[in-house]
Formats: structure tokens, sequence, C-alpha cells
């Protein structure tokens, strides 16, 4: 654990004494958790095949976590500030694709050229999510960039609600089936381990997308002003570049991330409705602090890290002390995960660990 | 003619329409009638929408430095032509739907229906009705933009008496009940078919509030100096006026009713969780999205300290744990308790600043709301189905179950919150965490221990959100997680800064208007978190310090708007205000 200088300390000590009895308490908890599970009666224990299972899930939600969560570093690098709507940007564009998927399903099309109609897929989520995520930087960030940090964060809040209440006027509440096409049905064995066909193209996908996001961020000219914005965008506008094509251009390739995500998450639960963009927008937040917020290597990381922490964690370490019904707290060890990586390296994992950033 | 400006201008207001009527809000309010059964809630906004596109669009604006009006003919024919955009774009979807068909636009948007083209062509034919919609938006927007051209006196007394009407149309539920309980008769003024106001109450209400606006803008400066010198100068006066507000306020539940009293219950509720946000957001500056982490804690214990059933599948069951204390001597417990968990919250987190202190208060709230409803506390309070049989507040046998009695419970909290945070806004307390607020930095140089003063908001903060929650917990005596969601948070914090962060009267008023309005006229129920999301953003763009703003804070938020063509626009932006606060500007969002 990083060294913390801070001043208040000396006039406030039981502050460190919380922290370490809470990371001592949750030390234990870890261990005893995990002990207690792995010890369970034969018949009672989780096998090894299920395991495997819980970790491939996890690399798979991680990778669509992990994409969502570098719409919001992008755009924390650049403008620092937190998008809170990009949860249901992400869930726009899933919705938006699903109308398509339904009636190429009816129509048969999905079944007779998969490749062609997810593609279709893909570009209207992208569409939608992009044009959404541009229209509200337009509207509701852009005449607040010199504020407070903590007003465009409410007008965010906002955004979110409001996105979430129109398609929910739109559309209807209704859960919505996703249709999937048969070729991504069934399992894939790769290294003698079967996989869902749609978690290996999950993380196809992804890993592709991160690829070229990496590329063109350190590779092209745009991708060079995005960097000098994120440095200081002061100094970046003096150099002659335009700081509010570079935000437009980071919210429309958070935007495009989200509306991939968007599709890959419908297909892997095969569902959409108005409220799916919460939780995982949240999620996805989250990865991107524990990996380092304004990071895209750390927004990958945490990704990946936070999705198998979520699959893997409620039933590693509740099970064994007889919670019922782990699963039902899976938010829960995001969140808890989230509170803690703030609290004692709010860095995040490839951060400085610096507290002044914070 | 700047063209593509005015055209903009009425295409912002013809997406608002078709947007309006896309979620289905369209047809809702359609079935509100204001006045009679032909001024419904969707054709004052229908008339509203290009009126108010034109009178924006036709502002002075800033050239070269100077504000520069409009002449006279201009602003109407400018006016005209922005209302004409506005209504065409309506009319062009509107005869697009009906040549594609009503039923295939409604497998996407479920909201299309052949009632909501009825509404938007006038209930004639699809050609007639385009036809209305267009030379109504040119007729709108030239008078929009005449409006433009009164005295400013004089529109705002126009404004008033308008938007009084249509208020007074919106209180359809709750004037003609108050009526009939003062034992006069309502009939001539509310319709009791069409329950709207009939045409004779419309004209008597406006030209009563545009006398009483005309009078205000006459001698209103004057009144308000007489009163404040006779209040500062005669302390008997100040007594009577206390004395009128109690008795006022004491005779509302039976004025309006049970139904309205129930709403009224809830709007109290969120007044208490609103006073207390307000002391974290508003005074301390400390952004907290997890509110409803207090609220459910209150709640929850005070079930479980004066006693409750578990709801289950086969009936109910007692609780882990449970102890029969009377209300009021659990009530300081669970205060006290709160105040501790606020503090415990509080001490790891406030080292991180706004958006990240924001985020983790969202986590922890979310936390709790996710253990409130799972399997796993099942035992102690009930999970999924909650509890319920939770003891009574009575006292000496006066039950505050029924709605009309829990009033004056909730009364007593709100006035003890609200009379809290006023003594704190001002003492020692308080100018510490404006300090804070303003710049932690040099409050830390000026030696104010921060960290001792962010934890205080968290606790006092804390202890009245729990108020809350325990008023939720005896008013009807049962408890679900629903309750209990993230939305409870951000609902609240709409309160405050709608109202205006660090304004008690503010959060009293954003209570009223985003709990009261929406449970007063159902129509709305289904769309408050549209409206709440519609109030965040334009609240903190257009009037960030709040309807009702602490003179400090607006100050403050102003501090950097101080370059001249901000200042212009300002000065137009004002004169905006009148229109913009009357409810169904709310409303429509």
């Amino acid at each position: 654990m990083p060294v913390v200088r801070m001043s208040a300390f000396e006039r406030f000590p039981w502050r460190r004494v919380i922290l370490v009895s809470l990371s001592i308490f949750i030390g234990i908890f870890v261990v005893y958790g995990s002990w207690k599970t792995l010890t369970l009666p034969e018949g009672e224990r989780y096998s090894g095949a299920a395991w495997l299972d819980f970790v491939i899930l996890g690399i798979a939600q991680g990778a669509i976590l992990a994409l969502i969560a570098l719409g919001y570093t992008l755009v924390y690098g650049i403008l620092r500030m937190i998008n809170f709507a990009h949860g249901e940007i992400f869930m726009v564009g899933a919705f938006a694709s699903y109308f398509f998927a339904d009636a190429y399903l009816k129509s048969g099309y999905l079944n007779r050229h998969p490749v062609s109609a997810l593609g279709i897929l893909f570009l209207t989520a992208i569409t939608t999510s992009v044009a959404v995520a541009l229209l509200l930087e337009r509207v509701a960030y852009r005449p607040l960039r010199n504020s407070p940090r903590l007003v465009p964060l409410i007008t965010a809040i906002g955004a979110s609600l409001f996105l979430q209440s129109a398609v929910r006027g739109f559309f209807g509440t209704a859960t919505r089936g996703y249709p999937k096409p048969d070729v991504l049905t069934g399992t894939w064995t790769i290294f003698g381990i079967e996989i869902a066909r749609i978690e290996v193209l999950v993380f196809v996908v992804s890993v592709a997308a991160m690829i070229v996001l990496q590329l063109f961020v350190s590779r092209t000219k745009t991708g060079k002003s995005m960097r000098a914005v994120a440095e200081d965008s002061e100094i970046a506008s003096l150099m002659g570049i335009d700081v509010d094509r570079v935000v437009v251009t980071t919210f429309a390739i958070g935007g495009a991330l989200a509306g991939i995500a968007g599709v890959l998450f419908a297909l892997s639960f095969e569902q959409v409705n108005f409220y799916m963009g919460f939780r995982p927008g949240i999620a996805a937040f989250t990865a991107a602090v524990l990996g380092g917020i304004g990071s895209i290597g750390g927004a990958a990381l945490g990704g990946f890290a936070l999705g198998l922490l979520q699959s893997v964690g409620p039933a590693l370490l509740l099970t064994g002390i007889g919670v019922p019904s782990p699963f039902q707290l899976k938010d829960v060890v995001t969140f808890a995960v989230l509170v803690l990586v703030l609290i004692f390296r709010p860095g995040g994992l490839l951060g400085s660990g610096g507290a002044e950033k914070v | 003619m700047p063209i593509g400006r005015l055209v903009r201008a009425g295409l912002v207001g013809g997406i608002g329409v078709i947007f309006v009527s896309l979620v289905g809000l369209m047809a809702r309010i359609s079935e509100i009638n204001l006045i009679g059964t032909q001024v419904t809630g969707a054709y004052a906004f229908l008339a509203l929408v290009p009126f108010a596109a034109a009178y924006i669009s036709v502002r002075p604006r800033v050239v070269a430095g100077r504000l520069e009006e409009l002449t006279a003919g201009r602003s109407v024919s400018f006016g005209a032509v922005t209302g004409l955009a506005a209504g065409g774009l309506v009319a062009a979807s509107l005869l697009f739907t009906s040549w594609y068909g009503v039923e295939r636009i409604r497998e996407v948007f479920i909201e299309v229906t052949q009632e909501l083209i009825d509404v938007l062509s006038f209930g004639q034919s699809a050609i007639v009705g385009a036809s209305i919609l267009v030379l109504g938006g040119l007729l709108l927007g030239a008078a929009g933009g005449g409006f433009r051209t009164l005295a400013p006196e004089a529109r705002k007394v126009l404004a008033t008496a308008i938007s009084a009407t249509l208020l007074m149309g919106l209180l359809q539920r709750i004037i003609p009940i108050a009526m009939l309980q003062l034992g006069l008769d309502p009939d001539w003024m509310y319709d009791p078919i069409s329950s709207g106001l009939t045409w004779v109450g419309a004209a008597v209400t406006f030209f009563v509030a545009l006398g009483a606006a005309w009078l205000w803008a006459r001698r209103g400066r004057a009144a308000r100096e007489t009163l404040r010198t006779m209040t500062r100068e005669q302390p008997g006066t100040r007594v009577v006026v206390g004395l009128v507000m109690i008795a006022i306020l004491a005779t509302i539940p039976w004025l309006v009713g049970s139904v309205i009293s129930e709403v009224l219950g809830a709007v109290m509720v969120f007044m208490l969780l609103g006073l207390g946000l307000n002391i974290v957001v508003g005074y301390a500056g400390l952004l907290d999205l997890g509110y409803v982490a207090f609220f459910g804690f209150g709640a929850y214990a005070t079930a479980l300290l004066t006693g409750a059933t578990l709801n289950t599948t086969t009936g109910s069951a007692a609780p882990a744990l449970s102890l029969h204390l009377n209300f009021y001597v659990a009530l300081p417990i669970v205060v006290l308790l709160a105040a501790g968990v606020g503090l415990l919250i509080g001490a790891p987190v406030l080292r991180l600043r706004g958006d990240y202190l924001a985020i983790v208060t969202l986590g922890l709230g979310e936390i709790v709301s996710i253990l409130i409803g799972s399997n796993w506390l099942k035992p102690l309070v009930g999970g999924p189905q909650g509890m319920r049989n939770i003891t009574d507040a009575s006292i000496a046998g006066f039950s505050f179950r029924d709605p009309q009695h829990f009033y004056y419970l909730s009364l007593a909290f709100v006035l003890l919150a609200a009379f809290v945070s006023l003594r704190l806004s001002g003492s020692r307390i308080g100018r510490a965490w404006n300090a804070m607020r303003e710049d932690e930095q040099v409050a830390d140089a000026m030696g104010i221990s921060t960290t001792r003063y962010k934890l205080l908001a968290f606790a006092i903060g804390g202890a009245v959100g729990s108020l809350g929650g325990a008023l939720l917990a005896v008013r009807i005596g049962s408890l679900t997680p629903a309750s209990f969601v993230i939305l409870v948070s951000i609902t609240a914090l709409a309160v405050v800064i709608l109202g205006g962060m660090g304004s008690i009267p503010g959060v009293i008023v954003g209570a009223l208007v985003l709990i009261g309005l929406p449970g007063l006229l159902r129509e709305f129920e289904e769309y408050r978190l549209l409206i709440y999301g519609a109030a965040l953003i334009s609240i903190m763009i257009l009037r960030p310090q709040g309807l009702i703003p602490n003179v400090r804070r607006s100050r403050e938020l102003h501090e950097e708007d101080r370059s001249q063509d901000k200042w212009a626009g300002d000065l137009a932006a004002d004169e905006d205000t009148a229109a913009s606060l009357s409810p169904l500007g709310e409303g429509s969002g």
C-alpha cells in the first residue's frame, strides 16, 4: 500500500485506525471465505470445470466492461469529467440494433447471412450510440465546460435519467428477447476447453476494437492531438489544436465502443431493456477507476479484472460462509471494489497512486 | 434576416413537440382539461412551443459588444418564421405518419397511436390538421415575437396572469375540494364534468391575477418594505404573522382532503430528505449520491426498534432482531445511530474530492440497497418482500396512519429539520462549511479542520435523512426494498438542485414541484424521471443557482460569468425566467 502523506492525519488519527482495521477485516474475510468455500464437503463444492466456466465467463464479461470503461476513461482523460450517462449510451446502441435484429430474424436474413447481419447490427448500434453521445456532448456538457466540476456531473446524472426514461417512453418497459444467430449457439473447443461461441465472439471483437483504438491513439494525428489535449488542453489549444474537435472525436470514439459493447452484451444475455445500461455502466466506471482512470491500458486491464472478480468473487467468497444466492451480491462486489480502490489506491492499478489527482 | 437561426429555433421547438409525442406524454396531457373541454394540456403545450420558441429567437443579441434589440415589425415577422418552422416540422411528421401508417410506426414507437394522431390533427383529417399546425405555428410565432416588443413590466404582468390561469387549471384536484370545505360552491369555477376550469372561472382567474400582478408591479416593492419595517419595529406583528402561518399550515389537511394529504405526506418525506441532503450538498459542497443509504437505514432501524413482522411467502414471521420500543424512544436512537453511520461512511472517503466522492457514495448507497433486498439479510429485514405491521407512532391513542393525521407528524419533522438547517447556516459551523465549499485549501489554511467539518456534515445530513426514513416506516407501516433505490438519492438531489443549493425555501418548493405535481396529476407519474432528468440538465445550464437561490451561493456560481457577452446574455435570460417559472414550463420539460 502506498504511503499517503496527508496533514489531516495528525488532527484525526482514527481515520488511519478505521482504514487499517477495514483492510484487516477485508483480508480476513477474503481468506476465510475462500478457505471455507474450497473446503466445502464433496458434492456441495464447485468442481474444477465450474471454476473454469466462471473464469471464462468473467473474461467475456470483462471484455464488454473494458469496452465501456474505455469510453469513461477517454472522456475523463480529456475533460476530467465523469460521463455518468455513458451506460445509457451503451443501452441506446443495444436497443437500436434490436429492431434490426428482430426484423432480420423474422425475414430469415439473420441465419442466412449471419456475418453481414451482425455487421449491420454493429453498424446500427455504433451509429446510434455515436449520435446520442455527440448530442449529449453538444446539449448537456459543452455549455458547462468551464463550470465547477460538480456541475457537469449533475447534468450527466440528469442526462442518464433522461435517456433512460426517454427510451422507456419510446419503446415501453418490457424486456425484449434479442435474437442470436444459430451460428453463435453451442460451443467451440479451443485448446481442449469448451467455450461458448458467443464468448469467443465477445472476446475477439472486444480485443480487436481495443487494438484498433490503441493504434488510433498512438499512431494517427488525431490520436496525437487527443493525447495533447489530455495532457493540457490550454497549451494544446495554443499549439493550434482545435480542442472542441478533439472533444467531439473523443465522445464519438467512446460512443462507438459503447455501441459495440451494447450489441455484444445483448447477444450474450439475449435481451434488451431500458434499464440495462445502469449497472454495467457503473461497473465499467469501476473498471476504469480500478485500472487507473485516464489510461487506456488501465481501462482494459480494469475491465478484465473486474469481470473476473464479478464472476469468481461471489462464488469464492460467499458460498462457503453460507450466504444464500451469492450472485445476487455480484454488484456488491463491484461497488466494494470501487470504494476500496478509491480509498486505498485512488490512482488505480496502473496509476501513480497520487492522491491529489482525485 | 438571420433565417438560419430563426428556423433552427423553430425546429428545436418542433423536435420538442415530436419528442413529447413519441414518449407518450402528449397523449397523457391531452386528457387534462385545463379550461372547459377545449383547452387541454396538449393544446396548451402545442400553443406554448411556437410562442416560446419565437419569443426566445427574437431576444436582444450582442452585436459588436452592444445589446441590440429588434424593431417591432422585425420581431413579429422573425417570430412568425420561427413559429412556422416549428409548426411545419410537426405538420410534416404528422403527414408522414399518416402516409406511412400508424400501425407500422407503432411497431417501434409504441406510443404512436391513433389517439395521438387525433390530438395532433385536432380531430380533423391529417391534411386539415397539418394546415392548422402550420397556420397556428405562424400566428403564435408572430404573437411570441410581438410579445417581446411589449414593455418588460407589461410582459411580466401578462405572463403571470397566463401562468396563474394555467396553474389554477392544473390544480383542479385541490381547489374545488378546498372550496367545498370552505362552504363555497366550486361549480361556477370548475366544470364538474370536464373537471377543468370553466370559461367564466378562467376569465375571473385571469383578470384577478392580472390585477394582482399589476398592483404588485406598481406597489410590490413598497408593500414589502412596509411589511419588513413593521416586523422589525413591532415584535407583535411578527408573532401575528407566525400564528397566521401556523394556522394556515394546520388547516391544510382538512382543506385538501384525504387523497391530497397522502400526496403531501410523500412530499414531506422528500422535503426532509432534501433538507438533509441540502446540508451535505448545499452547505458543505459534498456531492452525496448515496443518500438513500441513510433513508433506508432510518426506515429499517425504526422498524426493527419499534417492532414489525417480516413478509414471507407463507405469511409473516418475526425478524431475527426486534425490540418493542415506543416510536419516540426509538427515534433518538435511530438518529444517533445514523449520525454514527455517517461518520463511519464519511471517515474513509473524506480524502476524495468532488466527483470521486460522488461516485463512492453512490457505490455505498447501492451496496445498502442491494443488501436490503438480498436473500442474505432476509431473516433480518425480509429481503425482497420487506416488512409490515410496523408499530404505529401514535401519541395517546392519536394514530398517525391516517394521511390527514400523518401530515402533522411529518410537518413537525420538517419544521424541526428546517429549523436546524436555518440555525446551522448562520452558525460558526455553517460558515466553516461555506468557506470549505468555496475553497478547501484556503479554508484549511485559515485553520478550519476540513476533515472534522466534512464529517460533521455527513453525520448531520445522515441524521436528517434517517428521520425521513423513520417517517416513511410509520407512514403506512410497511417497507419494501423498492422504496430504497438509487432513484431516491437522485430525486432528493433534484429537489435540492431545482430549489437552489443551500436554500431552505428552495428545498420546500423543489419538493412541492417535483414530488407534489406528479403526485397530483397522475398523468405525469410515469414521466417523473424524464422530467427530473430534464430539470437537472436545464437548471444546471440555465439557472445553476436554482429557483429560489441562496443569496451567497448564487453570487459564487456566477463568479465566472463576468465577461461582457455573458453579462448581456444574462440580462436577456433574466427576462425569460418569468415565463420559465410557470409550472407548465416545468412539466412539459
